[in-house]
Formats: structure tokens, sequence, C-alpha cells
């Protein structure tokens, strides 16, 4: 390193992260790349929260005769488990963390639309938190994440009425930020950034925000009926003055199911900027992954019905269900093939990004195939409320959404900081989460299809599935340590890590070729203007022959931090 | 991005149009109260049909006119049409209580061969 | 941001993450009917819900839907779209900058809203007395057949809930117009142009919009 550029390092430069040290500059703040930095430390408190509750499930159930926990303290622990990792970790996760930070920069834009509004989510999303805790502290709830009535209406003595609270306020959290994101992403394009130019990321959290404000509003409505219903008496859903509790479950689904792919569509987003980025080529048949976001969001609209086939809806109706829930199929897999073929004939580094990516890939697949048994009217009737549904949904949300996550957190990292991580642990820790991962789930499939129902703490008539769970408690463990060294290795390279350049990936976009990193707070230095489609790498004929160029292309640019 | 509306060129709503519509508005008010409380001339499922034909001809009103969509740009329109289309989906959730009466169809109470317990050793 | 926020020519504020005055215009419009789309799903839960219901118990829902007086009900109605009528005025007297006659406007349509709730407390108040509270305490009026009370139950549930959400809706309304008002009368930068005050008259027309459906719904059930 020169003297001069020596000299450079030590002058420290403005961005969003240094412009004001304060604490109410931090809780005050619009900035939308310090809201992301907000929505990132809370999310990963609840994240830590239900990770305990899991491993206390787990714990419980390493013994065919239950280890520790009485019957209701293991349903309150799997329904904190549940209610936390979905409502306060898997939902904010993707789009209110890295998509605050990376959707208006991406867009080229100084801030998301409204950025009052984007701190009263962080808020809302905050005191729902609070009330979830207390509800725990408080003696827990115990209707799993689903609230079904009358279990939740009429019988449940525990915390159920804070507990449909926080989901409650959490959902109006959510709706505000897919607002913002809606109205951001039509009307705050740069100029040149043309519908078709956006990078796939922002068609996936453009679908999902579409998802957000048209299906969460209905579950808060039902789950503001279960409220009035404990709280004043009045009955919609109580069978004993005529009330239909299945219609409850219709009216859940018709958000929940939805908000499945409130998870797993931002998480897809994230991984076509991976395998972009990665592979060095431009995203195979653009329009069709961009379109299939959409359509996925449109059918998953469409077969809330697939969570009832055995709950007395009518037999006619679930026939269309399913064939609808087949069609979900099709933009899943032109999606995972655009992917494959992305890679093809790439310059594939298997960064600790990519690895994340491709664990996504080979899971999403396992995730989302085994979902085609479930969607089957027949295989569904031995396989439903078995831990084979446990698995397949584990799979779709830990294996694709947090996955995704962890890969989109490591790549807009040096973005977001300005620091770069320990590369070898960071190999190190995406493949212990894969190992561990596989470890847990899998034996879960086996043990489902053999017939052990989901939430039951025992299971002493039926002793030869102890193997299984031994198995997938030794998995969880090891996801566990998987888990953890990220929260070492990422809170070592913030203290003492090396200064990230601009584009540590020489990769395509705004985000590193225009913005700094960290980016200073309105985003850009000067006006961006977008000339070029996204992800505008180099055509097979341009790369150099010889390895030493390609070495070259392949280096990180921008050498300013 | 280019602007959709010319420079300042928001649309003015006259008072005349707006005091038309609420004249109109107040008319069908009328009607659907004359209709269901007052003269009592029409069958059920007419009546039904006129109360929630006067309601939707209002809320036309309403939306076109005070809320200024008839006047505004296309996004705007797409997202009166798409709020109204995703709120005619949750009555999908109908079609499953309207169907359920559907079954059992004829020859369901057959008792089928399956659920005779099967002796071992007996060839069938 | 108002530290970052800019004049334009027309001395409207333009706030620092927008190019124009008019990008802020329409992102503001845009997002409120985002909103509104929530809005409409939100209730629309409940209409759905209502729609099972009547369809199930159609008799039973007939006859409650006497017990409900249908001149309160209509006087509510003709009060909000006259409303309604007060708002869009409001909108237009803000386009063309008059601001003395928006706020006359705006305030005859809060003397609506609150002409509005004092009716409805007037019918609710009937409705605790002869014990129709759909709580377990709950006393279905004589008309109603034996052993098909629940019915009429939920009935009231619903009658509660869904004009309780919407009164709700107009009570925001209230506090968001005399928010307005004070506002502008004390010239807050942002509310300098016509835009906060269309967002506010779309939020009231659609309050309007859950009552032309609610009336004829609830009051209105023939026989």
């Amino acid at each position: 390193m020169s003297a001069a550029a020596a000299v450079q390092e030590q002058k420290v430069e403005k961005n969003y992260l240094n412009a004001d040290h304060t604490i109410a500059s931090w809780l005050l703040t619009k900035d939308h790349k310090r809201i992301a930095v907000l929505y990132l430390i809370s999310v990963t408190f609840f994240f830590f929260i239900g990770s305990i509750a899991a491993g206390l499930v787990r714990l419980e159930l390493t013994s065919s005769q239950g280890l520790m926990l009485t019957s209701e303290a293991y349903n309150k622990m799997f329904s904190a488990h549940g209610v936390v990792m979905i409502f306060f970790f898997l939902i904010p996760a993707v789009p209110a963390t890295l998509g605050n930070f990376i959707l208006p920069i991406m867009l080229g834009a100084r801030d998301l639309a409204f950025p009052r509004l984007n701190l009263l989510s962080w808020y809302l999303y905050v005191f729902a938190g609070i009330l979830a805790a207390i509800a725990l502290a408080t003696g827990g709830f115990d209707a799993g994440w689903t609230f079904y009535t009358p279990l939740s209406s009429l019988y449940s003595n525990t915390q159920i009425t804070m507990a449909l609270s926080a989901a409650f306020i959490a959902g109006f959290s959510s709706i505000f930020t897919g607002l913002n994101f809606i109205v951001t992403v039509h009307k705050m394009r740069a100029p040149g950034m043309t519908w078709f130019r956006m990078p796939l990321m922002i068609w996936s959290t453009y679908a999902t925000s579409v998802i957000i404000i048209l299906g969460t509003p209905v579950v808060a409505i039902t789950l503001f009926l279960v409220i009035l219903e404990r709280w004043l008496g009045i009955g919609i859903f109580s069978p004993e003055i005529g009330g239909d509790p299945v219609l409850f479950q219709h009216m859940f689904w018709f958000y929940s199911h939805p908000a499945v792919y409130i998870m797993v569509l931002p998480a897809m987003g994230v991984v076509s900027e991976l395998m972009a980025a990665f592979s060095k080529r431009p995203v195979f048949g653009y329009h069709f992954v961009a379109f299939s976001s959409l359509a996925i969001a449109g059918l998953g609209f469409l077969v809330w019905g697939h969570h009832m086939f055995v709950s007395s809806q009518s037999v006619y109706l679930s026939v269309v269900f399913s064939f609808i829930t087949f069609l979900v199929a099709i933009p899943s897999a032109i999606k995972t093939f655009n992917w494959t073929f992305t890679m093809f004939k790439g310059h594939v580094e298997f960064k600790t990004p990519m690895i994340y990516g491709l664990a996504f890939m080979g899971l999403f697949l396992i995730g989302g195939l085994t979902g085609l048994f479930l969607a089957s009217l027949d295989t569904d009737v031995h396989l439903t409320g078995t831990y084979f549904i446990v698995a397949h949904f584990h799979y779709v949300m830990v294996g694709s959404a947090t996955i995704a996550f962890m890969g989109g957190l490591h790549y807009w990292w040096p973005k977001m900081f300005g620091r770069m991580y320990s590369e070898f642990w960071g190999r190190i820790s995406a493949i212990t989460i894969f190992a561990g991962f596989n470890f847990t789930f899998f034996p879960q499939f086996i043990v489902g299809y053999l017939g052990m129902p989901r939430r039951y703490h025992y299971y002493f008539f039926e002793p030869g599935w102890e193997v299984y769970n031994i198995m997938s408690t030794m998995g969880a463990t090891i996801l566990a340590i998987g888990f953890a060294m990220p929260a070492f290795y990422l809170t070592a390279s913030l203290l003492k890590g090396k200064k990230a350049p601009q584009n540590p990936w020489g990769a395509k976009g705004l985000e590193w070729e225009k913005a700094a990193s960290p980016p200073v707070t309105h985003n850009f230095s000067e006006p961006v203007v977008v000339t070029e489609p996204a992800y505008n790498y180099p055509t097979l004929d341009e790369w150099p022959e010889d390895d030493a160029g390609v070495e070259a292309a392949l280096a990180p640019q921008g050498g300013k931090g | 991005m280019a602007s959709q509306f010319p420079q300042h060129g928001h649309h003015i709503t006259p008072t005349k149009v707006l005091g038309w519509n609420l004249f109109w508005l107040l008319i069908l008010m009328a009607s659907t109260v004359l209709l269901a409380r007052v003269f009592h001339f029409l069958p059920t499922f007419p009546a039904n049909m006129a109360a929630l034909g006067i309601a939707v001809t209002k809320a036309y009103l309403v939306i076109n006119i005070f809320m200024g969509v008839k006047f505004s740009t296309k996004l705007t329109k797409m997202y009166a049409i798409g709020g109204f289309v995703w709120f005619m989906l949750i009555f999908g959730i109908l079609v499953d209580y309207a169907t359920r009466s559907w079954e059992p169809v004829p020859g369901w109470e057959k008792t089928p061969s399956s659920s005779i317990p099967r002796v071992p050793g007996i060839k069938e | 941001m108002s530290e970052h926020a800019a004049h334009n020519e027309g001395g409207d504020v333009v706030y620092a993450q927008y190019e124009t005055i008019e990008q802020q215009q329409e992102s503001y419009v845009v997002g409120m009917w985002s909103f509104l789309v929530t809005e409409i799903m939100f209730f629309g839960g409940l209409f759905m819900v209502y729609s099972l219901y009547r369809w199930k118990y159609v008799d039973v829902w007939s006859k409650m839907s006497t017990e409900l007086d249908w001149r309160w009900g209509g006087l509510n109605t003709t009060i909000l779209l006259i409303s309604s009528f007060f708002v869009a005025m409001a909108v237009q007297k803000a386009q063309k900058r008059e601001t003395k006659a928006q706020i006359n406007y705006l305030w005859l349509t809060v003397l609506c809203a609150l002409g509005f709730l004092c009716v409805k407390y007037v019918e609710y108040q009937a409705k605790f007395h002869h014990g129709l509270w759909p709580d377990a305490l709950y006393t279905a009026p004589h008309i109603i057949p034996h052993g098909e009370e629940g019915y009429s139950r939920i009935f009231m549930s619903l009658y509660f809930a869904m004009t309780g959400l919407h009164g709700a809706h107009v009570a925001i309304g209230i506090i968001v117009i005399t928010t307005l008002i004070f506002m502008t009368k004390a010239k807050a930068p942002s509310v300098s142009d016509f835009v906060p005050t269309e967002m506010v008259g779309l939020y009231w027309h659609f309050v309007d919009l859950v009552w032309i459906f609610l009336y004829p719904l609830f009051y209105l059930i023939p026989k």
C-alpha cells in the first residue's frame, strides 16, 4: 500500500453510519439504511428467542417418554417457537432488513417514499415484539401459531389475547413496509430505471409487498374477531351458537398461505442476485424469473384450502385447491431451472454467499417437491399432521428463507458496514448450517412417513421413533453451532475487519457500482442515471481466454472503501 | 421517471358535478329504503338484488366522482379494480359451503371392498 | 426530514427523497390508494363472514333486521353522503388554494361525523337496554323461534363488530380532519399543498363507502 493510500485510509469519510453518533439519531432516524440495521438487531434477537424454544422442543423429544416438560409446557414451547419465528423473524427478515437496506439503492433513489412510515413500522414491530415477550413471560400461550378456534377462543386459559394482539400489530408493521415498497417501486425509480432494468430482487420484493397489502388485513380482521370473542364474548366462530370454527381456518389461511410466499419470495430475489454475482453471468431468462414472482404471488392467493383437506372442507373445492397447488410448482420450477442455467458456463466462485445460494437451491428443491406430496389429496390424508409436514415446511422456511437471508446478509454485509468478514469462517459456518439442517430435518421426513404425529410431547407407544428424534436433536445442535458462528465472526468484522472496497465481489448493480461502502446518508454522491440492463456482465465471447485474464476480471473493483 | 400529470395539471372537479353526484346518491338512498321498508312488492330474491344493485351503484358514484377515479391516472384505476377483484376473491371461501351439500354422491354409501378385513391365508 | 426539505417555486415543500413536487404528490396518492386496498381487504373479511351467516340463517336474520331502526340508519346514511360531498368540496377548494372555504368545508365534515356518532350512540344505547349485546347474557327477542337464539346472537355479534369497526374509523376520521384543520390554520409546511386534504378525503369517502353497504345489509333485509 502506498503512502498516499495510507493517508487516504486515515481520513474518515462521511457515511450513513458515522453521520451522527447519538442514540436519538438512531432511534429517530428516517434513513432506510439505519432502520434496516435496527431491524437486523431486532430480528436477530427474536431469532435467538425462537431458537431457545425450538431447542427445548427438540430436547423434550429425545426420549419417547418425554424428557422434562409437562404437556402444557410443551404446547407453550412449540407455540412460542412458531409465533416468534414466523411473525417476528421470518416475515420481517428478508423484506424489512435486507429489502429496506437495498431496495432504494437498487432503484437509484435517495430513500423510500415514506421514511417516517418506515420508522413507524419498526416501532410497531418492536411494540408487538414486546407484547409477545410479555405474553411469554406471563405464562405463555398454547394454541400453536395458527390459533385454531375453538381452542383459542373458547378453551385456552393462557395468554392468547396478548399473543393475538402482538400478531395483529406486527401485521400492521408489515403492511406499512409493503405499502412503502410498492410506492417506492412505482414512483421513485432513477431516470433510466425501467421496469425491465430492475434487479430481480426488486421484482420479488414488489410481489411480496403486493401479497402483504392484500393478505395481511384479512388475517388482521380474523385475529381481531378472535380477540373480540375472548374479550367481549362476541361469538362468531363459536359452534355453540351456530358459528363455524372452520371459517376461522379459511380466513386464517387466506392470508397465512400467501404469508409463506411473503417469507420465500424475497429469499428467491436474494438468490437471483447471488447466482448472477457469483457466476458473473446475467440471470438466465430475466423476464421469466420476474413474471414467475408475480405468478407465485397471484397463485399463492388461490391455494389456501390445501391446509384444510382433512377439516370438513368440501371435497370438490379440495380438488380445485389441489390442482392449483400443483400449478404453483411451475413458476417455482422456472426459477430453479433459470438459476441453474445462470451458472452454466459462468465463472462460479464458491464464496460464502454463493455457498448459501447453492444450499438454498438444493433445500428448496426438496422442500418444494415434498410439498407436492402434501398437495395430493390422498397422500395428504396419510401425511397431514405428521412430522413429514413439519420437515416440509422447515425445508421451505429454514432451508430456503433463512438460508437465503444468511446468504443475502453475507453478500451485502460489506455494503452495510464497510467491513469484510472472515471468508474462512463464513464458509465453515455455511457448510455447518447446511449439514446441521439436513441432519435435523431429513430424519423427520422418515419418522413422519412412519406416522409420528406433530405436537405430541411423547411417543411411548412407538419407541422405535426415538432413533430418528435423537438424530434430529443432534442435527439441531450442529445447526445451533452453525448459526452461532456468524454472531462471532460478523461482530468481529465490525470491530477489526478489513475495510471493504466499494465492489468486493466485482458484481454489477447500482449498489456496487455507484454507492460507496457503506453508502452516504442519501445513498449516492451524484445523481444516478441508469443506462444498461440489470446484470450486464460480459458475454461469453468477451471473457479473457487465459486464466490470468479471468482472474484480473474477477478481482474486486473500486479500491477505495 | 416521467410524471403522469402535466405540470400542476391535476384535475379539479367542478362543484356542479359534485352537487349532482350527491343528488343522485340521495335519490338512490331514498329508493333503497322505499323498496325495502315501504313498498313490499318485490319478492325476496329480486329485493335482495335490488338492494345490492343500488348499493353497488352508489359505491360506483362515490368511487368515480367523489374519489376522482374517473379523472385519475391508470395506476389509480388499477388500484380501484385490483381492490375490487381481491375483495371478491375472499368470497371464494363461500364456494366451500356451497359445495359441501353435494356430497355424498349416489353410490358412496355402499361399503367399499377394501374396508372388509382381509383374512390371511385366503387367496382373493 | 424537514432540514433537508426544499421549497419549489410554488412554495410547496418537497422532501429530500423526492426530485419534484409532482413525484411527491403522486407518491402520496398511490400510497393512500394502497392503504385503501388494505382497508378494503380488512372489511372484506367481515363482509364475507356476514354473507355466510346471512345465507345460512336467512329467516332469523330477516327477523333480526327489524330490531334495528331503519330510520336512524337512514338518517346516518344521509349524513355520511352529505359529509362525503363536503369533503370533496374541501379538496376542490384546497386545489384552488381557497384556504378559508377549505377549512369551512372540513369543519362541516367534522360536524356531520359527530352527528353520525351521536345517532350511533342512541342506537347502541337502545340495543344495550334491550339486552341485545351478544355476550353470554344475551337475550334473544321474542320474535326469534326457540332453538335459533344463537343465530340471532351471531347477527348482533356481526352488527356490533362491523358498525363498531366502522364507527372507530369515523372517530379516527374526526381526529385526522381536525388535525388537518389546525395544521392548515397554522400554515404547517407539511400541509402546504392540496395532497394531504385529498388523502384525508379519500379516507373519508372510503368510510362512506363501507356504510353504503352496511346500511342495506343490516337495516333493510327483506322478508
